[in-house]
C-alpha cells in the first residue's frame, strides 16, 4: 500500500494514521486489512463507575422522592462522563475499527437515553455488535431498556398499541422511507407489544400486554413476534442496499454510487455480516480511487479526534470537551432527533466553519495562528504577547503535548507533514499563499494547515 | 512581480472577490425592490398537538377521544366552538385586536408521519412524493436576496427551508463570536489567495465559499445592529432569546427579509399535559414580548410572523397519556395588516378522519406559502413553489 492508502485507509476506518502506523504498514493490502479486523476482534466495553446507583431499588426511588431527585441529577452528571470517557476511548482505542463502528451505528440507531446506567448499556450493545451479524443486532437494540423508552416500546401495549418504534424500525433501521405501508407499521407494531424492560434495564416480555393475534405484515399472515417481524424485513434485499448505501456514504464516498453500493448489497444480502460487508469495502480497489480519498466533511468527533491524533491533548476541564461538542454541533449521547444528525455538508454552515477555523488555534496555540517566520511586525508580536498573557481567557483549558508531536513527527519533512494532517490536495492559491509564510517552525506549520478548509476534509 | 502575478494578484485582491460570482448576477436587484417587508418563521418542532392548542371545546367527539388528554378548564374562549389553550392566553389581545389569523386543517395530500420527512416537505414546499433539495425560502433569496444574511437563522445550523440552490442563509446564536472569527488576517489572506472557478461544486469549493460568506456577513450583521439590546421584557429561555435577537436585527434596519426561529420539544407521546402547556407557554409570553418590542421600535407594521409545526396529532389519545403521530394542524399568522383575522375556516370533522384516525386536510400548506409570496413579499411564487396553488385572503 501507498502511504496517501495507509492515510485514507486510517481515516475512514479510524481517526488518521501517525507515522509511527505508515512506517509499520507498507506492506500489501490485504495484510494490512486484516490486521485491521484482527485488531478488532476483542470487545472492551466501556464501562465508568457507576457506583452511585449501588444499593438504590424501584422501591427506595419510590418510597423517598428526595433520594430519586439526587440520583436523576447524579445521572446526567455521569453521562457527561459517559460522553467524556466515549472520545477519550476513541483516542485510544483497543480495537480502532470497532470503536469508528459504534460510532457509526450510534448515528444510525439513534438513541437519546438521561439514565446513565441504561445509556452505556446501550453503548456496549453497539459495540458489541459493531462487527457482528446485523439480525441478531437489530434484534438486540428493539430490546434495549433504552431504546423502550425513546421510541415509547414500553407504551406499547396490547389494547393501544404505539406505532413509534415499528416505523422508525423500518424507516431509519432497516428499509429506508416508503418503502413500508401505513398498514404495515400498526400491524408491526402489535408485535413488538409486550416489550418492556426491568429496572436494571434487562429486557423483560410482558405475555399478558402481548398481541397474540394474527398479524398482516408485508403481504404474510401469522401471530408473528418482534423477532419475526424483524426476520421479515430482512428478507427484503431493499435492506442491505438500505444498510450498504448508509456505509458507503459514510466510509467511501457522500455522493453514492450505485454500482459499488449494489455489489456491497450483494455481498451484505448473503447473511447480513458487517464485517464481511467492512472487509469487501475496504479490499475494493474503488476504495482507494483518488475521488474517494479526502471528499467526504469531518463530522465534529471526527475532527476532534483527529486532531488529538495528531498533537496528543489534554482537556483539564472535562466539561471543556462538552463545549466544543456543542460548538461544533455534535454531543455525544444526545443527537437531535431519532434521524441522527445529517453528516457531511450538513455540519457547515456560516457559523461551524468558523469555529472549525478558528478551534484548533484556540485549543493548542493561545488562539495565535502564525503570518510569517520570525515575525518582526511589532503588531503580531504585540499580538502574542497580548494572547500570552490572556492566556487565563481563552474559553478552554488544554494541555497540547507539543514535545510529542515533535518527537513523532521528527524524521518527517515538512512536505510530509503536509499529507499527515490534510487529506487530498490543497486549493492551489491557498498552498501558494501558505508557501509565502516559508514557515520553519513545525508547531507553527502544524497551526496554519490545521485552521484550513481542507483540514475539514477527510 | 511578473505581470501575471500581479494580475492574478489585483484581481483576487479585489473586494469583488468576497462576493461569489452567482451572487454578482443578482446586484442589479436593487434593494428597494426588496421592500421593507420581513417574514419571521416560527417552527415548532416535533409535531404540535393542535386539537390541544386550539380547543374544540364544544364537541364531545373531541371530550371522548381523549378521556384523560382533553382540555376542559381555564380554556380561553375564542368563538362558540373553539378556544385557546390556556397557555396561549398572552395572545388574547392579540386575537381581540385583530392580528393573529388561526388558519386550520392545514396539511398535504397523502400525509408523511415521520417528523423528517414531514419536516422536509414543510421546508421544501414539496409534495409527499417527491423530494426536492432546497427549501422554500432559499429558492425565494435564489430570485430575489443577495448576500447570506437576507436570511438568517437563529440556531447554531441552517434549516433546509433557508437553503437554496445558490443562496444559503447564515445561521447564528451569536452573532459577536462569529465577527470576531471572521476578523483573523489569517482567514482573510487565505481568503484572498483561494482562487476557484468552480465554487461550491464539490464539498471543499462548499467549506471555501461558506467561509467567504460567512466573513462577509458576520462584518455586515456586527456593525449593522447597532439597537443593542431591547428594553422588552422577555422570558428567560432559549426561544425567547431567539426572538429577542431577531428584533434587534429588525430594529436595527438589516436588510434581512426572512428570520427563523424554533422551538422544540413537541413530541409529545407520553404525558403531554404538562410538558405542552409548559412549551405553549415559552411560545405565548416570547411572541408577545416579541410583539412589543415591535410595536414601540415601528416596525411591527412590516413584519409578518408564521407559526408551523411539521404535522398535527392523532385524535384519539394513546395510553400514555400522550398522542402519536397525526397529519393536518392549525398554523398561526400574526401581523398587523391581517385581511382576514381571528378564526379563518372551521376546524374539520372529528368523526369524518382518514384511516389512521387522523385529521383531514382542507388547507395545502403551500398555498399559505403562495399567498405570503405574492400578497407580502410582492413576488410571483412561480418557480419558488413547484405547483399550482390557490390564493388565500389571510393578507
Amino acid at each position: 500500500m501507498t502511504a496517501t492508502e495507509i492515510h485514507h485507509l486510517y481515516w475512514r476506518a479510524g481517526f488518521g494514521a501517525n507515522p509511527f502506523v505508515v512506517n509499520t504498514l507498507l506492506k500489501e493490502r490485504v495484510q494490512v486489512v486484516d490486521q485491521l479486523f484482527e485488531d478488532s476482534k476483542a470487545v472492551t466495553y466501556l464501562n465508568i463507575d457507576l457506583s452511585f446507583m449501588d444499593g438504590i431499588t424501584q422501591k427506595r426511588l419510590k418510597d423517598q422522592p428526595q433520594l430519586a431527585q439526587k440520583i436523576k441529577k447524579e445521572s446526567r452528571k455521569k453521562l457527561e462522563n459517559l460522553n467524556t470517557a466515549w472520545i477519550d476511548r476513541l483516542v485510544h482505542p483497543k480495537e480502532l475499527l470497532r470503536e469508528k463502528m459504534t460510532l457509526f451505528w450510534a448515528n444510525h440507531f439513534v438513541c437519546k437515553e438521561n439514565h446513565v446506567v441504561f445509556a452505556q448499556k446501550y453503548n456496549n450493545t453497539l459495540r458489541h455488535y459493531a462487527l457482528g451479524d446485523f439480525k441478531a443486532f437489530v434484534k438486540a437494540i428493539s430490546k434495549e431498556a433504552a431504546m423502550l423508552k425513546y421510541l415509547n416500546g414500553k407504551h406499547n401495549r396490547k389494547r393501544q398499541p404505539n406505532e413509534n418504534f415499528a416505523r422508525e424500525l423500518m424507516e431509519l433501521f432497516t428499509l429506508g422511507e416508503g418503502r413500508y405501508s401505513e398498514n404495515d407499521i400498526k400491524e408491526s407494531a402489535r408485535a413488538f407489544t409486550g416489550y418492556n424492560h426491568d429496572f436494571n434495564g434487562n429486557f423483560k416480555f410482558r405475555a399478558k400486554q402481548h398481541d397474540e393475534n394474527l398479524k398482516t405484515f408485508f403481504g404474510k399472515t401469522g401471530n408473528f413476534s418482534g423477532d419475526d417481524i424483524i426476520d421479515i424485513i430482512l428478507e427484503e434485499k431493499q435492506c442491505a442496499t438500505f444498510i450498504s448505501t448508509k456505509i458507503y456514504c459514510h466510509f467511501v464516498n457522500p455522493k453514492p454510487n450505485l454500482e459499488h453500493i449494489e455489489a456491497m448489497a450483494e455481498v451484505f444480502y448473503k447473511d447480513y455480516n458487517i464485517e464481511q460487508l467492512m472487509r469487501f469495502v475496504f479490499l475494493s480497489d474503488w476504495f482507494y480511487d483518488k475521488h474517494n480519498i479526502g471528499v467526504k466533511i469531518k463530522s465534529p468527533i471526527e475532527y476532534i479526534v483527529g486532531m488529538a491524533n495528531t498533537i496528543p491533548m489534554q482537556f483539564e476541564r472535562p466539561k471543556d470537551l462538552l463545549k466544543i461538542q456543542k460548538l461544533l454541533g455534535q454531543i455525544l449521547l444526545a443527537p437531535p432527533n431519532v434521524a441522527g444528525w445529517k453528516e457531511d455538508k450538513a455540519w457547515i454552515d456560516a457559523n461551524t466553519i468558523m469555529v472549525r477555523l478558528k478551534l484548533p488555534s484556540v485549543m493548542l496555540n493561545n488562539a495565535m495562528i502564525s503570518l510569517k517566520e520570525g515575525d518582526t511586525n511589532i503588531k503580531a508580536d504585540l499580538k502574542r504577547l497580548y494572547l500570552k498573557k490572556n492566556k487565563g481567557k481563552l474559553p478552554f483549558r488544554i494541555k497540547a503535548d507539543w514535545h510529542k508531536f515533535l518527537s513523532d513527527f521528527e524524521n518527517i519533512s515538512h512536505h510530509d507533514l503536509t499529507t499527515f494532517i490534510i487529506q487530498g490536495a490543497i486549493n492551489k492559491g491557498t498552498a501558494d499563499y501558505i508557501e509565502t509564510l516559508n514557515t520553519s517552525s513545525k508547531k507553527e506549520y502544524c497551526i496554519q494547515l490545521m485552521s484550513l478548509p481542507e483540514y475539514q476534509m477527510c | 512581480m511578473d505581470r501575471r502575478k500581479f494580475l492574478k494578484n489585483s484581481a483576487l485582491a479585489s473586494s469583488l472577490f468576497f462576493v461569489p460570482n452567482f451572487v454578482k448576477a443578482f446586484e442589479t436587484v436593487a434593494t428597494e425592490q426588496l421592500g421593507y417587508k420581513r417574514l419571521v418563521i416560527v417552527q415548532l418542532a416535533g409535531g404540535n398537538d393542535g386539537l390541544n392548542t386550539i380547543i374544540p371545546y364544544n364537541n364531545d367527539v373531541y371530550y371522548n377521544a381523549r378521556p384523560r388528554l382533553a382540555i376542559s378548564k381555564d380554556i380561553i374562549k375564542l368563538n362558540d366552538d373553539l378556544g385557546f389553550h390556556p397557555s396561549l392566553k398572552p395572545l388574547r389581545s392579540l386575537f381581540d385586536n385583530g392580528e393573529l389569523s388561526i388558519i386550520n386543517n392545514v396539511g398535504y395530500p397523502n400525509p408523511v408521519r415521520s417528523h423528517f420527512r414531514s419536516m422536509d416537505i414543510w421546508h421544501t414546499a414539496s409534495g409527499s412524493d417527491e423530494y426536492l433539495q432546497t427549501g422554500w425560502l432559499g429558492r425565494y433569496l435564489d430570485q430575489y436576496g443577495k448576500k447570506p444574511y437576507n436570511a438568517i437563522e437563529l440556531d447554531e445550523q441552517l434549516s433546509l427551508a433557508m437553503k437554496g440552490e445558490h443562496f444559503n442563509g447564515i445561521a447564528t446564536n451569536d452573532y459577536n463570536v462569529l465577527y470576531k472569527t471572521a476578523q483573523d488576517p489569517y482567514f482573510k489572506n487565505v481568503i484572498n489567495h483561494y482562487n476557484d472557478a468552480h465554487l461550491s461544486e464539490h464539498n471543499l469549493g462548499y467549506l471555501y465559499q461558506t467561509m467567504i460568506e460567512a466573513t462577509s456577513s458576520a462584518k455586515y450583521i456586527f456593525e449593522k445592529t447597532t439597537v443593542k439590546s431591547s428594553n422588552e421584557d422577555y422570558p428567560q429561555n432559549n426561544f425567547a432569546k431567539q426572538l429577542k435577537n431577531v428584533a434587534q436585527f429588525i430594529n436595527s434596519g438589516l436588510d434581512t427579509k426572512v428570520f427563523y426561529a424554533s422551538l422544540g420539544g413537541f413530541d409529545t407521546h407520553a404525558n403531554q399535559t404538562n410538558k405542552q402547556a409548559k412549551l405553549l407557554s415559552q411560545y405565548a409570553d416570547s411572541v408577545s414580548a416579541f410583539v412589543k418590542d415591535l410595536k414601540q421600535n415601528n416596525t411591527y407594521e412590516n413584519t409578518l410572523i408564521l407559526t408551523f409545526s411539521e404535522f398535527g396529532r392523532r385524535v384519539k389519545q394513546n395510553a400514555a397519556d400522550g398522542t402519536d403521530h397525526g397529519a393536518a394542524n392549525n398554523v398561526f399568522v400574526i401581523g398587523k395588516n391581517l385581511k382576514h383575522a381571528g378564526v379563518y375556516n372551521s376546524l374539520a370533522s372529528l368523526s369524518n378522519l382518514d384511516s389512521n384516525g387522523d385529521l383531514k386536510y382542507s388547507i395545502d400548506f403551500r398555498s399559505i406559502y403562495a399567498t405570503i409570496l405574492t400578497k407580502w413579499m410582492n413576488v410571483s411564487a412561480e418557480g419558488i413553489i413547484p405547483s399550482q396553488q390557490k390564493q388565500l385572503n389571510f393578507i
